[in-house]
C-alpha cells in the first residue's frame, strides 16, 4: 500500500470514535435498552383506563378494580403487581403513553411485530438504521447486544450485532490467552494501520473477560433482581452498560403476553417482571441512569371486551413506557385519550390508536443523537411525543 | 417430505411448533453438508517473501486458495505469472459444471430453487433465507468456479436488496438465482434488465408501486434514482433530476402479481398499461416517442447501459474491488473502454482488469471484508463437513450477513468500515482453529504434515513466507494456526 494511504487511514483511526468509546473512562457513550413485549400486551390491564365505565361494562371480570390498584393520575392506575414502578413515576424517570401503536391493523403477531420493527414495509430496523446512519456512529464491535436467540428485527441492518444469551459467552478461553499477548506483538508490528486496532481489540477483550468473569458478582446498589429470566437479562445489561465497552443499544424481549384465555394467570407473572426488573435495573444504573434510556413496546393491545374464556383477543393500541433521567414527560400519563365507548372503538372493538410509536421511539432516540428522520422512519411524516 | 416446510402443514398451532422445531436448523445441517474435499496430499506452499503471482492471483480472483490450489496452478506453467494467467483465465470461461455429483449437491439447497417464483410462498421467509445463507456460503467455500463466486458477490451489492423489506422475504431466492448468479459474468444489460423485472428488485425501490397511468398521479422515483445512481451511471455520471423523472415514467407501470390479490402466477412482474405513462419522455438527451408501453423499458435500458458514464462507473467499482480501494486512473480508463468496446461484456471487461499494471502491482493491499476472511480462513484449512449455520453467526457478529444490508448501495466495499470488526475475527480464528465452530471438520494435523510443517502452512495461508518480525512472534505460538489467522497479514488479500 502507499505510504499517503495508509497516513489517511492512520487519521480516520486517531481521529475516529473507536479510540473513545473503548478507553472506558468518560466516553459520554449513551445507551438505549429496548424491551419488547412479544405477543400483545393487554395495555388496558398494564395501564387501566379506571375512570371509565365503559372499561368495567366490557370487562366485568378482567378489568383492573381501582381499589386494587395504584392511581398514576386520575385516570389511569396501574395495577399493584406493577407497584415497583410507582416510585420511578412519582419521581419523574418513567413516561406512560397510552393508545400508541402502529397503523398496521393485520392483528397478526408475525405482521405487526415486523411492520412495527421495521418502521413501516421498508428494509432493515428503525434501531438497526439509526445505528447505521446516526451521526459520528462508532459501529464499535458490541454497539448492539441482543439478549435471546436471535437478533430482532428491529437490529436488522446494525454496522454488527452480537446476539448472547448470558455474559458468560464473552469469556476468553484460556488457551486464548497466550495468543492475545501474541496478537499484541504482531499487531504492533503494523504501527500505522492495524496496530492502534490491535491493541484497542486487546483491551476490549480484556475487558469482555472480565465482565464474563464477574457476571454473578452483586449487582451495584445493594439491588436484589428476580430469578426470572428477564430480570437476569437486564442484570447482565447493567454491568455491559457500566463497562465502558461501546455498547449504544441492547435489546430484550419478554415473551408471553398472548393472553387469549386465563389472562390473569398467564400475565400476572410477567407484569411483576416486568416491574421489579426495571425498576431494579434502574437503581442499580444508580447514576449512569442518566445517559441510558429504556423503552418498552409492543405489537398491538388487546381487545376491550374479554371473550368467554377469561382472556382477551388481538387488537389494537397498546401502551409504552419510557424510563431515563431528564425526560420531560416523566412522571406523567400521555394519551390523547380516543374513548371506549362503542363509536369511539375501531372495529371491531378496539382501542383506537392516538399515537404513532414511530414519534415516541423519535422523542428517545433524540437523545441517543443526530439522525435524519428519513433513515430511521422512512415516509412518516413526525409529530414528536413530549416524552 | 421436503424438511416439512411448506406453510400449509404449518397452520394447526400446536402441530405446527411441533413441527417447526423438529424440522428446524439441525435438518438444515445435514442437507447443506459441503461436498467431500479432494483427496489431501502433500503440497507446495508458496516460498516467496512477497506475494508471487498465483498467490496474488488466487487472493484477488476466488475466496483464498484452498490447500492443493497453489500448487495446482503452479503446475501450469514453469512461470508463475504466465500460469496465474492461465488459471484467471480458466476461471473467466469456466461453465457450471454439470457433473452429476455437482448436480446433486446443488440440488440439496430445495428452496432456493423453487420454480416458478410463486412457488417461493410455500415456505417460510426464514427458511428461504437460511437456505439462500447457506447455499452462499457453501458455495463461495466449495465451487470451483471461484471467479464466478467472487463476482456473484460483488453483483450482489452492485443491485443489493435486503430480504427484510416486504415480500423480498419470499423474493429474494429467486432474484439471487435468476438475476444475480445467472448473469454474474454475462452481459450487464443482462443483469439490468434481470433486476429492472425482478419481482424482489420491483418490491425493494418500490417499482410495484409506481404508477402514472392519469397525469394526476406522481411516480414513485425510488428505482428509477437509484438505477442511474448506483446500478448504471454512477452519481456523478451526469444525469439530472429531470432524467430520473423521466426514467420514472418510463418504468411506471409494472407490477408484482401479490399475495391475496393473486393465485396464479403470484409473485410474478407484470405490465399494466393503465398504469402506465404512455406520454413521450426525454432520457439524457434521448427522446422516447409516445406510445411506447412496456417498450419504454428497453429503451431505457439500452440508453443508461450504453452510456459513457456507466462504462466509467463499472470500470472504477470492479477496479476499486480487483485492484485497490482508491484505484489509479489509467487502470479505470481501459477498463471502460474494454467494457464499452464489448458492449458491456462482464467476461471482456474482467480480462481488461487483470491486464492492467496496477491489477499485477498492487498485492496484499486489500482488506477482506468479514465474509472473505471467513470464506478464505473455511478455505485455507480444506475444511469440509456444514459449517454454515455457525459461520452465519459469527457472520452477524462483524456485521456482515449477505442479504441484510438496508439501504440500496450494498455493503462498503472499501477497507475503513470494517475495521471494527477485529475482535469478532480473533474469536474467529481461534473458535475454528479449536474445533469450536460447529460443523467444520478438517484434519488439522494431517494437513501440517502434508504442507511440510507448520511454518509451510503458515506460508500455505498468507500467500508468501512470514516476514523476520512476523516469524519472531509467529514462532514464539508455535506457529498456531489461531495466530495466523488472527494476525494483521491474513486480514488482507
Amino acid at each position: 500500500m502507499v505510504l499517503s494511504e495508509k497516513r489517511m487511514m492512520q487519521d480516520a483511526l486517531v481521529n475516529g470514535p473507536l479510540g473513545v468509546y473503548l478507553s472506558g473512562e468518560e466516553s459520554g457513550e449513551r445507551t438505549l435498552v429496548v424491551v419488547f413485549l412479544r405477543g400483545g400486551a393487554d395495555a388496558l390491564s398494564l395501564v387501566a383506563p379506571v375512570f371509565e365505565d365503559a372499561y368495567y361494562r366490557a370487562r366485568p371480570r378482567l378489568g383492573i378494580k381501582s381499589e386494587a390498584a395504584i392511581a398514576l393520575d386520575e385516570r389511569f392506575s396501574i395495577p399493584r403487581r406493577m407497584a415497583p414502578l410507582e416510585r420511578l413515576f412519582r419521581d419523574g424517570e418513567l413516561t406512560v403513553l397510552h393508545a400508541v401503536g402502529s397503523e398496521e391493523d393485520s392483528r397478526s403477531h408475525f405482521e405487526a411485530q415486523d411492520f412495527m420493527e421495521h418502521g413501516g414495509l421498508e428494509a432493515g430496523g428503525w434501531l438497526g438504521r439509526f445505528l447505521r446512519y446516526r451521526e459520528g456512529r462508532s459501529g464499535g464491535p458490541l454497539s448492539a447486544v441482543a439478549f435471546g436467540t436471535r437478533a430482532p428485527e428491529c437490529l436488522r441492518g446494525a454496522p454488527g450485532t452480537t446476539v448472547i444469551e448470558s455474559l458468560a459467552e464473552f469469556a476468553v478461553p484460556e488457551g486464548m490467552q497466550s495468543l492475545l499477548e501474541g496478537l499484541g506483538k504482531l499487531y504492533g508490528l503494523d504501527p500505522v494501520v492495524l496496530g492502534p486496532r490491535g491493541e484497542q481489540t486487546l483491551r476490549a477483550l480484556r475487558s469482555l473477560a472480565t465482565l464474563a468473569e464477574n457476571r454473578d458478582a452483586p449487582p451495584k446498589n445493594g439491588v436484589v433482581y428476580g430469578d426470572d429470566a428477564f430480570s437476569r437479562s437486564l442484570a447482565q445489561a447493567a454491568r455491559l452498560i457500566r463497562s465502558g465497552l461501546g455498547v449504544e443499544a441492547i435489546t430484550v424481549d419478554l415473551h408471553g403476553w398472548d393472553s387469549h384465555l386465563t389472562q390473569e394467570t398467564l400475565i400476572e407473572p410477567l407484569m411483576e417482571h416486568l416491574a421489579s426488573g426495571l425498576a431494579a435495573f434502574r437503581r442499580d444504573l444508580g447514576e449512569r441512569m442518566a445517559t441510558t434510556s429504556v423503552v418498552v413496546m409492543s405489537e398491538f393491545g388487546r381487545r376491550l371486551r374479554e371473550n368467554s374464556a377469561f382472556g382477551t383477543d388481538h387488537g389494537r393500541a397498546g401502551c409504552m413506557f419510557v424510563l431515563g433521567g431528564g425526560t420531560p414527560g416523566g412522571g406523567k400519563v400521555i394519551a390523547e385519550w380516543p374513548g371506549l365507548e362503542d363509536d369511539q372503538l375501531e372495529a371491531p372493538g378496539d382501542l383506537r390508536v392516538t399515537t404513532n410509536y414511530r414519534d415516541v421511539l423519535w422523542s428517545v432516540l433524540g437523545r441517543h443523537g443526530k439522525c435524519d428522520p428519513e433513515r430511521v422512519f422512512p415516509g412518516h411524516a413526525l409529530r414528536p411525543a413530549a416524552v | 417430505m421436503n424438511r416439512g416446510r411448506r406453510r400449509f402443514l404449518q397452520t394447526g398451532a400446536g402441530f405446527a411448533s411441533l413441527l417447526s422445531a423438529g424440522c428446524g436448523r439441525s435438518q438444515w445441517l445435514e442437507a447443506l453438508r459441503l461436498p467431500a474435499a479432494p483427496k489431501l496430499g502433500p503440497f507446495t506452499v508458496p516460498d516467496g517473501e512477497k506475494i508471487d503471482d498465483v498467490a496474488h492471483a488466487l487472493n484477488r480472483c476466488s475466496f483464498g486458495p484452498g490447500p492443493l490450489e497453489y500448487s495446482q496452478v503452479r503446475t501450469r506453467s514453469q512461470e508463475p505469472r504466465e500460469a496465474a494467467e492461465l488459471w484467471i483465465e480458466e476461471q473467466i470461461e469456466a461453465q457450471q459444471d454439470d457433473r452429476y455429483a455437482d448436480i446433486q449437491w446443488r440440488r440439496r439447497f430445495e428452496i432456493v430453487q423453487q420454480d416458478p417464483v410463486g412457488q417461493f410462498f410455500e415456505f417460510r421467509p426464514e427458511h428461504i433465507l437460511d437456505d439462500l445463507l447457506g447455499s452462499t456460503l457453501l458455495r463461495a467455500i466449495a465451487s470451483r468456479r471461484q471467479l464466478n463466486e467472487v463476482m456473484v458477490h460483488f453483483w450482489t451489492d452492485h443491485f443489493n436488496i435486503d430480504s427484510s423489506k416486504g415480500d423480498c422475504r419470499w423474493l429474494v431466492g429467486w432474484d439471487h438465482r435468476e438475476v444475480v448468479r445467472k448473469h454474474a459474468l454475462g452481459r450487464f444489460r443482462d443483469l439490468v434488465r434481470g433486476s429492472a423485472l425482478s419481482p424482489a428488485m420491483l418490491w425493494y425501490l418500490d417499482g410495484r408501486v409506481n404508477q402514472a397511468g392519469d397525469p394526476n398521479e406522481k411516480p414513485n422515483e425510488n428505482y428509477a434514482r437509484e438505477l442511474l445512481e448506483l446500478h448504471t451511471l454512477g452519481v456523478h455520471g451526469g444525469y439530472s433530476q429531470r432524467d430520473v423523472m423521466e426514467v420514472a415514467r418510463a418504468l411506471s407501470g409494472w407490477i408484482v402479481r401479490e399475495r391475496g390479490q393473486a393465485w396464479r402466477r403470484l409473485g410474478e412482474p407484470e405490465f399494466r398499461p393503465e398504469r402506465h405513462d404512455d406520454g413521450a419522455k426525454e432520457v439524457l438527451a434521448q427522446v422516447l416517442p409516445a406510445g411506447g408501453g412496456k417498450q419504454d423499458l428497453e429503451r431505457v435500458l439500452d440508453i443508461v447501459c450504453e452510456h459513457p458514464s456507466t462504462a466509467r462507473y463499472i470500470a472504477w467499482k470492479l477496479c476499486r474491488w480487483f485492484i485497490a480501494d482508491e484505484p489509479p486512473a489509467e487502470a479505470t480508463e481501459s477498463v471502460a473502454a474494454a467494457f464499452s468496446r464489448s458492449g458491456g461484456d462482464i467476461r471482456e471487461t474482467l480480462r481488461a482488469v487483470f491486464q492492467c499494471t496496477a491489477f499485477w502491482d498492487q498485492r496484499g493491499n486489500k482488506f477482506k471484508r468479514p465474509f472473505h476472511f471467513v470464506v478464505s480462513a473455511v478455505r485455507g484449512l480444506g475444511v469440509t463437513g456444514n459449517p454454515a449455520p455457525s459461520l452465519v453467526d459469527h457472520l452477524r457478529r462483524m456485521g456482515h450477513v449477505p442479504f441484510q444490508y438496508p439501504t440500496p448501495d450494498g455493503y462498503p466495499a472499501e477497507a475503513a468500515p470494517w475495521m471494527e470488526s477485529l475482535l469478532w475475527r480473533w474469536r474467529f480464528a481461534y473458535a475454528l482453529a479449536n474445533g469450536e465452530v460447529k460443523g467444520a471438520e478438517f484434519d488439522l494435523e494431517r494437513l501440517t504434515e502434508y504442507a511440510g510443517g507448520r511454518e509451510k502452512l503458515t506460508a500455505s495461508l498468507l500467500g508468501r513466507r512470514a516476514g523476520a518480525g512476523e516469524a519472531a512472534v509467529l514462532g514464539e505460538l508455535d506457529f498456531k494456526v489461531e495466530a495466523v489467522l488472527a494476525s494483521p497479514a491474513f486480514q488482507w488479500f
